[in-house]
């Protein structure tokens, strides 16, 4: 039986007075995909940090490959691999030098073998002697994930895989993570802020806010825990909330801005009773959200998750009063 | 995977674990620093201006430096400088090889800082390399940049025809002297910008550095013409033990090997202490 690749229990990173990772507690099993879903500052890169040994744990334990990262952070660090969100490579070297230097710092002795086979599977071949500085995005993408590969890591961390590509770049990177997981039978660590990609690409999906870790499951299952649609609604004048909450399904109303989000039953069955309430004319726009991760998200923390760090929290109040509703 | 079952055969528990965990599939540890120095020179020497103004600076030093007292008589120079010389050349010549040891720490503390900015640390210390790895291979790295200007200069010196004397052994001495002046400058200067992440420091610390250590030494202009408070730092400077060394060659043929000495104890005590304040405060990022 194959042991847990991540093992965390109770980890914690303070940096001062601030708590980047609040007690989290992780197991991600061997040859899965593990997505930490979480808007920007949440603690997604703070956990790969402390996972990877490139932090040192304030408190808590983890064991990564089977090693406990505070005693062992080398030997952990022979056997993970890592894609950083900014694409970090030496941009005076080429392609096959930056290669070169990874086996070094792994210390592999044969090494061309696997890196030829690499570059045949990214089919970066014919631009192996050139500097990396000329590549593309895409490009220097996957020479990055063909470096954490090198040395037969068993599992890859990945923080922000697809952040900043465009949309084609991406549909190529989420084929490529997959196929490398499928292929080569490694575990994947990713982080990231797109519900899409998380949903996507993962078998297991933990939702991160704030450093703690609010919902963990797999996507259907965290998507079946959220009863019932949202449903968006913008108005030509104003609509008293009474006509509203008169309308047979529908759970809670409230108003943000010049929309009111209503949190419906089904919004399939609910729809037509809106539109016999209200006339046709006054709706202005209208939007369904099915259960999704973001949903999950909205549940959990009361917040959008692109708009988490902005400030503009617009559900939020809303959100929360749902949760308390349902205590 | 290959590793996978080989590692669960090894440990089949998770509560299991060997008191010392096995490496596997590994190269000796040289791999790591022989990786990161050739990266530093590459790096340094795949660019042609580094190279040009390596092999020019030297010739401008004695150029223009070495021109300064052309209309002074020679008998005037030897009174001021308390040696027999046969030209100014001749006795500066050790002198500034010296103090441009100095300065090449800046060059592995910039590259440092360069790798902690570019996220490149990261990618490293994200292996199994150490921070005492990569703060040796900077040290050894910048230091080998500077003593290219040995070489360089010397020629330059034969060039504009100064007669030097001294045998192999001696002139072996005096550029061992200068390896270790290379070396413990380096490591001054990559402990004092460990935890550093800003652009700035390694050039503010340079000429911080420069002013004292390069006139307060007998590199330049003899010890014997300073105040007592000045001769007291010059002793204390390992620039001074590296030039004297190299003048005593050049000039008279002869080598007092105790400077040597103090050269050696110089880079190793800079070798320690650095690499301790590196395994402890080197910043990844």
């Amino acid at each position: 039986m194959l042991e847990d690749a991540i093992d965390a229990t109770g980890i914690t990173k303070t940096y001062g007075p601030i708590t980047a990772v609040d007690h989290v507690d992780l197991r991600v099993p061997a040859g899965g995909v593990f997505g930490l879903l979480g808007p920007n500052g949440a603690g997604k890169t703070t956990i790969i940090k402390v996972l990877t040994g490139l932090s040192e744990l304030t408190a808590g334990e983890a064991r990564v490959a089977g090693f406990d990262v505070r005693r062992y952070p080398m030997q952990v660090k022979q056997r993970i691999g890592w894609v950083a969100a900014e694409v970090i490579l030496d941009d005076d070297f080429s392609g096959w030098e930056n290669l070169w230097l990874q086996a070094k710092f792994q210390r592999l002795s044969d090494w061309q073998g696997r890196a030829k086979e690499l570059l045949a599977y990214f089919s970066l071949e014919d631009r192996k002697k050139d500097k990396v500085s000329t590549y593309s995005t895409g490009m220097r993408k996957k020479l990055e994930i063909a470096l954490a590969l090198l040395h037969e890591p068993q599992v890859i961390f990945m923080d922000e895989p697809t952040i900043g590509l465009d949309p084609g770049t991406r549909r190529m990177l989420w084929e490529l993570i997959t196929g490398v997981n499928r292929e080569y039978g490694i575990t994947i660590f990713l982080t990231s802020h797109y519900i899409e990609e998380a949903d996507a690409l993962c078998g297991l999906v933990g939702i991160i806010d704030q450093g703690r870790i609010v919902a963990l499951g797999t996507p259907a299952d965290l998507k079946a825990k959220v009863s019932g649609d949202f449903i968006e609604i913008e108005t030509g004048e104003t609509v008293d909330e009474g006509r509203f909450r008169s309308v047979p399904g529908v759970q809670e109303v409230h108003i943000q801005g010049a929309t009111w989000v209503l949190k419906v039953t089904r919004a399939e069955e609910v729809l037509p009773r809106l539109f016999d309430a209200l006339k046709p004319d006054l709706i202005r726009r209208i939007n369904v959200e099915k259960p999704s991760l973001e949903s999950v998200y909205m549940e959990r923390t009361g917040k959008r998750i692109d708009q988490a760090e902005s400030g503009v929290h617009d559900y939020r109040k809303f959100y929360a009063n749902v949760r308390r509703a349902r205590r | 995977m290959s590793n996978e079952t080989e590692h669960v055969a090894l440990f089949p528990s998770k509560d299991v674990q060997p008191a010392v965990p096995e490496v596997i599939h590994r190269v000796p540890q040289g791999s790591q620093f022989a990786g990161l120095y050739a990266r530093e020179l590459l790096r340094t020497f795949r660019n042609p201006w580094v190279l040009v103004i390596t092999i020019v600076q030297p010739f401008m030093w004695l150029a223009f430096f070495g021109s300064s007292f052309a209309n002074v008589p020679l008998s005037a120079l030897e009174a001021l400088l308390h040696i027999h010389i046969q030209s100014y050349l001749q006795f500066l010549l050790p002198g500034v090889l010296s103090t441009s040891m100095l300065t090449v720490g800046m060059f592995g503390a910039m590259s440092t800082i360069q790798d902690k900015r570019f996220g490149y640390m990261k990618r490293i210390l994200l292996t199994p390399t150490s921070k005492t790895t990569v703060y040796l291979s900077k040290a050894l790295g910048s230091a080998t940049r500077g003593l290219v200007q040995i070489p360089v200069m010397i020629v330059a010196a034969l060039a504009f025809g100064v007669h030097l004397y001294g045998d192999p052994l001696m002139w072996a001495g005096w550029v061992l002297c200068l390896v270790f002046l290379a070396l413990g400058f380096s490591f001054l200067f990559l402990a004092v910008t460990a935890s550093s992440t800003d652009w700035q420091t390694p050039g503010v610390i340079s000429n911080f550095l420069m002013m004292p250590l390069m006139f307060a030494s007998g590199a330049l202009f003899p010890a014997a013409n300073f105040p007592s408070w000045m001769a007291t730092i010059a002793n204390w400077n390992p620039v001074t033990y590296a030039a004297l060394f190299g003048r005593g060659v050049v000039v008279n043929g002869t080598a007092d090997w105790l400077y040597l000495g103090y050269t050696a104890i110089f880079a190793g005590v800079m070798a320690l202490a650095g690499t301790l304040v590196a395994r402890k405060y080197l910043k990844v990022e």
